[in-house]
């Protein structure tokens, strides 16, 4: 063991929480080295010295002085406690007004009997002019924009349009001519 | 007659409920002063008025403040025992607010120069009272001499940084764990060791030229 391994253990040495086999190892280097074994006993005199300070009793009054400040502190959190108990019966007793009076009206004003519903009323439109034919024979064509989605023809987006609103002379064009 | 038997009765049944406190742990007087037990409360002060007024004092050096500052601990216990976790240790809680209390004193004190002279004044006038903890008994030039021992002492704690004077306290003077220390120190384990470690050097430099 070196003097700098021994100034690391020294704390757990003093305390005397070291495993048996470093406390021995720590033992034997205060037999080796003096300036380490003069460390330690400057340590331990020193400890031993403030250990052995005078013990200092309370004085006389201190019990009485504390009695007193505890009764005002009881007093205070019976206040307290007491305050509280009269927000909550105060509250208690505006909520319990509150719900007997909405009792109240229940009763001696019964609710209405329910009317008919009345819905609200519709609102048509005109309906739009009819699509004119497809007279051209050229097949549709399937294009692309350039992000790459389709542009579908008229025809196929005519087909999802509410049958109303539909064509009814929609004719079906030959793709494949 | 029956009045005194009665009178008898009740001075024996408060004599046996504050016996069964003495005999109960922390952990059981302060379940005790929960349930209602009034009393339960004095037990607990009187286990730990001496040794908080011990660990304030030589943390601040002032003796007056020491005791109005123990005095304040026991109100905040008494105040919030109720939120105690009760699976920790007792005496680290109480000793947890005693030195945070200790440590906002000397903060103040450092921000207010005028404490720094009151306190010398408190000093000074303690020099003119009677001696209170030598044995009477040695002769005059012992006791000077223990004294004077106890001052360097007392002083030579005082000049060490707080938070090493804190460990150093707690574990010399209280005999706490690392653990414990850690705890009230709110500390991690390996800073309560270096600083411990510290304390104790720079306090054996200090007093060393006296006692050599």
């Amino acid at each position: 063991m070196d003097c700098r391994e021994f100034c690391e253990q020294h704390l757990a040495f003093v305390d005397d929480t070291l495993a048996g086999i470093e406390l021995v190892r720590m033992q034997r280097h205060i037999t080796e080295c003096e300036s380490c074994a003069k460390h330690d006993a400057k340590i331990r005199r020193a400890l031993l010295l403030f250990r052995n300070l005078p013990c200092i009793e309370p004085s006389a009054d201190f019990s009485t002085r504390l009695e007193a400040r505890l009764k005002t502190c009881q007093e205070d959190q019976l206040a307290m406690t007491q305050r509280n108990l009269w927000r909550g019966a105060i509250a208690a007793t505006v909520a319990s007004a509150i719900m007997l009076g909405y009792i109240g009206t229940t009763l001696f004003h019964p609710p209405e009997a329910p009317r008919d519903i009345v819905l609200p009323p519709v609102v048509a439109s005109v309906p739009e002019a009819e699509l004119t034919s497809i007279t051209t024979s050229t097949p549709a064509i399937v294009t692309s924009v350039s992000a790459g989605l389709t542009i579908w023809p008229a025809a196929l987006f005519a087909e999802q349009v509410p049958v109303r609103f539909a064509h009814s002379k929609l004719e079906l064009t030959n793709y494949t001519r | 007659m029956a009045d005194i038997v009665r009178k008898q009765a009740v001075s024996v049944e408060v004599l046996t409920v504050r016996e069964r406190l003495q005999a109960m742990d922390d952990s059981a007087v302060v379940t005790a002063f929960l349930g209602g037990e009034e009393r339960a409360f004095s037990e607990l002060v009187t286990r730990y008025q001496t040794r908080l007024l011990n660990f304030v004092y030589r943390t601040i050096g002032d003796r007056e403040k020491a005791e109005d500052l123990v005095q304040e601990v026991f109100i905040r216990v008494y105040r919030h025992l109720h939120r105690f976790d009760r699976s920790k240790k007792f005496s680290t809680w109480v000793y947890t607010i005693a030195s945070n209390l200790a440590k906002n004193e000397l903060r103040n004190r450092s921000r207010n120069p005028l404490v720094l002279f009151q306190t010398v004044q408190k000093n000074s006038q303690d020099e003119d009272r009677p001696l209170q903890f030598e044995d009477t008994t040695s002769r005059p030039d012992d006791m000077y001499r223990k004294r004077h021992l106890r001052e360097i002492v007392e002083e030579s704690v005082a000049k060490l940084p707080e938070h090493h004077r804190n460990v150093f306290i707690l574990r010399e003077l209280e005999g706490k764990s690392y653990e414990e220390i850690a705890e009230i120190t709110e500390c991690n384990l390996g800073t309560v060791k270096s600083r411990l470690n510290r304390a104790r050097n720079s306090f054996a430099e200090i007093i060393a030229p006296y006692v050599d």
